[in-house]
């Protein structure tokens, strides 16, 4: 424990650490700010005259046109709200919204759209997954709007995954077991995930560049040479090192979460946080939460991927000569889930962002995706979720590459030459 | 307690640094001599623990110390030749967190790190960074860290280099008043360092152990072979293609006094008393020139 007290004073008392621990909670506290910048409603004062609202002052509005939305999604306030729009653009002799005259669509459509969010992909075809326009949806059918998403994941994995009948019947299994009818909040939108993500991703280059000189920056300037030679020097100054830079980094990364997550959900409102992730994303999302409960697994699964990379790359720190070496190599493997998923094969880009210990907070493969994708791994007749799989594998990474960092320090030795 | 260096050879791909060399280190102060890329370095790693031989093994009480581990580093004391520090330290923060590797209880640590700063001169400084301590000062700094622990076993690796000449004489001091009873192993290529305060000696050249033994047996190694010769000052580039030559001074009347080694003298020289250099400078015929690139 004095070792571990001291190993986190030095890491401490850096100002490498310091700087970038300071600048990870700015930016977290920043990135939760931002998605409210992009926010932007059309309203008409008393007058008649158009005004454009943003910011809070358009979340706000959103929130208190779209009040009567808020609630359960029951089948038969979907249907009303269908209802709702046929009639509207039968009224002004359209067929899409954005043809109606200036003001109607925020006085008439607005209200209701929280209710028509998923109604099309429920109702899309099976064969080529091309959604109707809502003018083309019966609204008989829609007293049965969970049978006919229910059908939909069915033939959505049908096309999905056409080889994997395991996959198939994992999705439609998963899917019967998300509790319904949904409930809609209205006021917060999707980016307010994409930038826990963003912030995710910069508290882990933060962690790894911390973490990254942890041994080879000793190796490097030789103070290690005198260290390894003291009795305490090897399994315990190397677990030590190892425990440090994990507790630094979970802390960093718990406090820039919760930073975040106060921040974003005070200014949305914490109610929007109740609403499904159905009612955000895809209709038919396998998962059965909220987004608050979206947000609190994506920053579970953002520490576990942060711990494991770190992880990783104080295993790379053992392994490498210089501090540069560790990391370059550290920050390639931070950035690699997403070069995989851009280049990659589908199923090998599964795979490997899968296994890729910062996947679950990379960006465009992490957990949030994962959790509104609809891919699963597929190995013999077993047919797992991919967010299943990036959770499990960080959480045998942290203790593997922890103990082959410490194995590969003890077992280092000094250079020649 | 002894310290066997038994038949231990180093080799790089394209080198062998250390050759066969079988060593036995008594209590006492030991040194270690040989010019740059002698291989003085790489043999302190491999005692030190932290290089492995390529063959042969190094025994601490007659037990191989890869063996001991944690018994043998729990009494040895190291100071790399080239070694860095975490740049957050001060002082006083580094060397309590070597005294806490080394496994030193919290208020005898206290003591003794107290304590070695007032004997190394550094207690004014110790709330200092040692990023931005001088070269000296963080010599001794490393002295200090190596001496935590009272090891039993003492290896430093060209332990003056940076050091001004009081700093030198202190450091002697310091180590002869710690040596007693312990084993302390010094390689320098500076010969006066070791010169007074090493009992034995070792002289190693291209990785092999070239001559060991007392200061005395040594010298006497280099009897008859020591010369003293007057000549005029215009001919000592002729001297010089002949013999080598250890000393030149002045005299009068545009003369110079030469001191040289050789096995026949020319007329005129008289036999000097050697010194211990003398045999290190004997026994490196390419005068102790220093070899290429840092030492392996």
């Amino acid at each position: 424990m004095r070792i571990l007290h001291l190993e986190l004073k030095r890491v401490m008392k850096s100002r490498l650490t310091w700087v970038l621990l300071a600048l990870a909670l700015a930016f977290s506290i920043l990135l939760a700010w931002l998605p409210v910048t992009y926010c932007y409603s059309n309203d008409t004062d008393e007058a008649g005259n158009e005004v454009r609202l943003t910011g809070l002052a358009s979340v706000a509005y959103e929130k208190k046109r779209q009040a009567d939305a808020a609630g359960v999604v029951a089948p038969e306030r979907v249907r009303e709200a269908v209802e709702t729009y046929q009639a509207c653009l039968t009224a002004y002799g359209v067929t899409e919204s954005y043809n109606l005259p200036e003001g109607v669509y925020e006085r008439e459509i607005l209200p209701i759209a929280p209710l028509l969010h998923g109604v099309k992909e429920a109702f899309a075809d099976p064969d080529t997954g091309m959604a109707p326009s809502i003018m083309e949806i019966d609204p008989a059918r829609l007293d049965d709007y969970y049978s006919i998403c229910e059908a939909r994941i069915v033939s959505l994995m049908e096309t999905e995954q056409p080889d994997s009948p395991a996959a198939q019947h994992r999705a439609a299994e998963m899917y019967r077991q998300v509790e319904k009818p949904f409930e809609v909040y209205p006021g917060m939108n999707s980016a307010i995930m994409d930038y826990q993500n963003i912030m995710g991703f910069l508290v882990l280059l933060f962690c790894v560049v911390i973490a990254a000189p942890a041994f080879s920056a000793g190796y490097q300037s030789g103070a290690d040479d005198i260290l390894r030679c003291t009795r305490h020097g090897r399994a315990e100054l190397g677990s030590a090192k190892v425990l440090a830079a994990l507790l630094v980094s979970g802390a960093a990364f718990l406090i820039c979460a919760a930073a975040y997550l106060l921040t974003a959900n005070s200014l949305f409102g914490w109610e929007c946080t109740e609403t499904s992730i159905q009612m955000m994303y895809s209709i038919v999302t396998l998962a059965d939460m909220n987004i608050g409960e979206l947000q609190r697994l994506f920053a579970a699964a953002g520490l576990l991927s942060v711990l494991a990379s770190v992880s990783f790359t104080l295993f790379l720190s053992a392994k490498c000569r210089t501090a540069a070496a560790s990391l370059a190599s550290g920050l390639v493997f931070c950035i690699a889930p997403t070069v995989v998923s851009m280049t990659a094969p589908e199923t090998l880009s599964a795979w490997l962002c899968s296994i890729l210990p910062a996947s679950s907070t990379s960006i465009q493969a992490s957990v949030l995706y994962a959790v509104t994708d609809f891919q699963f791994l597929n190995l013999g007749g077993l047919a797992v979720w991919t967010p299943y799989a990036m959770i499990g594998a960080c959480a045998i990474e942290i203790p593997l590459f922890a103990f082959l960092a410490v194995r590969s320090y003890c077992r280092h030795t000094a250079p020649g030459g | 307690m002894e310290l066997l260096i038994d038949h231990v050879s180093k080799r790089f791909k394209d080198k062998t640094a250390v050759n066969d060399i079988s060593l036995k280190l008594t209590p006492g102060v030991w040194g270690l001599l040989g010019a740059n890329g002698a291989g003085k370095t790489t043999l302190m790693r491999m005692i030190a623990g932290i290089m492995p031989p390529s063959s042969g093994q190094v025994m601490y009480g007659g037990v191989p110390i890869q063996t001991l581990g944690e018994q043998y580093r729990n009494v040895l004391g190291y100071l790399p030749q080239e070694f860095g520090f975490y740049q957050e330290f001060t002082v006083q923060d580094y060397l309590a967190y070597a005294a806490a590797l080394k496994g030193l209880p919290e208020r005898r640590s206290r003591e003794k790190i107290r304590e070695l700063l007032e004997r190394v001169s550094l207690l004014d400084v110790r709330g200092k960074k040692i990023a931005r301590l001088s070269g000296g000062m963080k010599r001794r700094v490393g002295i200090a860290q190596a001496l935590l622990n009272d090891p039993a076993v003492l290896i430093l690796d060209e332990p003056t280099g940076g050091l001004d000449p009081g700093e030198r004489v202190r450091f002697r001091n310091l180590l002869s008043e710690f040596a007693h009873g312990r084993i302390v192993l010094i390689s320098t290529h500076i010969v006066p360092d070791v010169e007074y305060i090493a009992a034995c000696h070792a002289i190693i050249r291209d990785g092999r152990l070239l001559a060991t033994g007392t200061t005395e047996d040594l010298v006497g190694l280099a009897e008859g072979k020591v010369w003293n010769c007057t000549i005029p000052a215009d001919a000592v580039p002729e001297y010089e293609d002949r013999f080598r030559i250890v000393g030149v001074r002045n005299e009068c009347g545009g003369s110079v006094s030469i001191r040289y080694l050789a096995d026949q003298p020319c007329n005129g020289s008289s036999a000097a008393a050697p010194r211990l250099e003398d045999l290190y400078l004997w026994l490196s015929p390419q005068g102790g020139e220093e070899s290429e690139g840092r030492e392996q």
